[in-house]
């Protein structure tokens, strides 16, 4: 199979997957592009967050439609979490790729547990 | 004081958003549920839109190091934008908690091999 048609049969079943358990996908999406196409941790945490864009645009639309979303919190929300993602990623560029692969390990046993007890 | 904590939950999705690569609707929706008393369904809204800014944030500082992998970024974003499409509209068929379990029991699995892989060398 061409490398490309690869690729979008891994995002549709990531972005099935995410649309019923409610997640970004990025947990699943990291290991997938690690192990199976060999691309190294930095790169797989920067690409995973580009295609968490466009998945997230099209969610957030739908959601928007349905009134479920409180835009003066969620602004809120944003003015924290924009200054938190450039500090969260300049961390991850100062850590070696070994370490971060492990502390991801460690997220997703957190997360994993997360959706088991909850 | 709300306004401030909103801030500090904000921060810490914004910093394991940046730090591991995810959306990180994983950390704040369970903090809008328990914290603010938002509905689960208004909780998961608003980290959807949350997701966009913070997620673009994170592409610029991985941007300017060459680390965005924009080829097969575009290729998985089309796939996973279509399938994101289809599940919305099948999730009250599936018994998403049954399936939730079985996925979190795959992620422990796959995060534990991760921790424990010897670094190639």
């Amino acid at each position: 199979m061409q490398q490309s048609a690869k690729f979008i049969l891994v995002g549709f079943t990531v972005g099935i997957l995410s649309g019923l358990l409610g997640l970004g996908g990025g947990v699943f999406l990291i290991p997938v592009m690690v192990t199976a196409f060999a691309v190294a941790q930095h790169n797989a945490h920067a690409t995973s967050l580009a295609v968490v864009v466009p998945t997230a645009i099209v969610s957030a639309v739908i959601y928007g439609l349905h009134g479920f979303i409180d835009f003066s919190i969620t602004l809120n929300i944003i003015v924290g979490s924009i200054v938190g993602a450039s500090l969260g990623a300049r961390l991850a560029q100062k850590i070696p790729a070994a370490q971060l692969k492990r502390l991801f390990g460690l997220f997703m046993v957190v997360v994993g547990l997360r959706m088991i007890y909850s | 004081m709300t306004i401030f904590i909103i801030f500090i939950m904000g921060l810490v999705t914004g910093i394991l958003s940046g730090l591991f690569g995810v959306g990180g609707g994983i950390i704040l929706i369970p903090m809008l549920v328990l914290i603010l008393n938002i509905p689960q369904h208004n909780a998961q809204g608003i980290s959807m839109l949350m997701m966009i800014p913070t997620a673009i944030v994170g592409i610029y500082h991985f941007n300017k190091d060459k680390l965005v992998n924009y080829n097969m970024a575009g290729y998985m974003a089309a796939g996973a934008v279509v399938g994101a499409l289809i599940s919305a509209n099948f999730v009250q068929y599936i018994p998403a908690e049954i399936l939730k379990k079985f996925f979190g029991l795959f992620i422990i699995c796959v995060g534990a091999r991760m921790i424990w892989t010897k670094p190639k060398k």
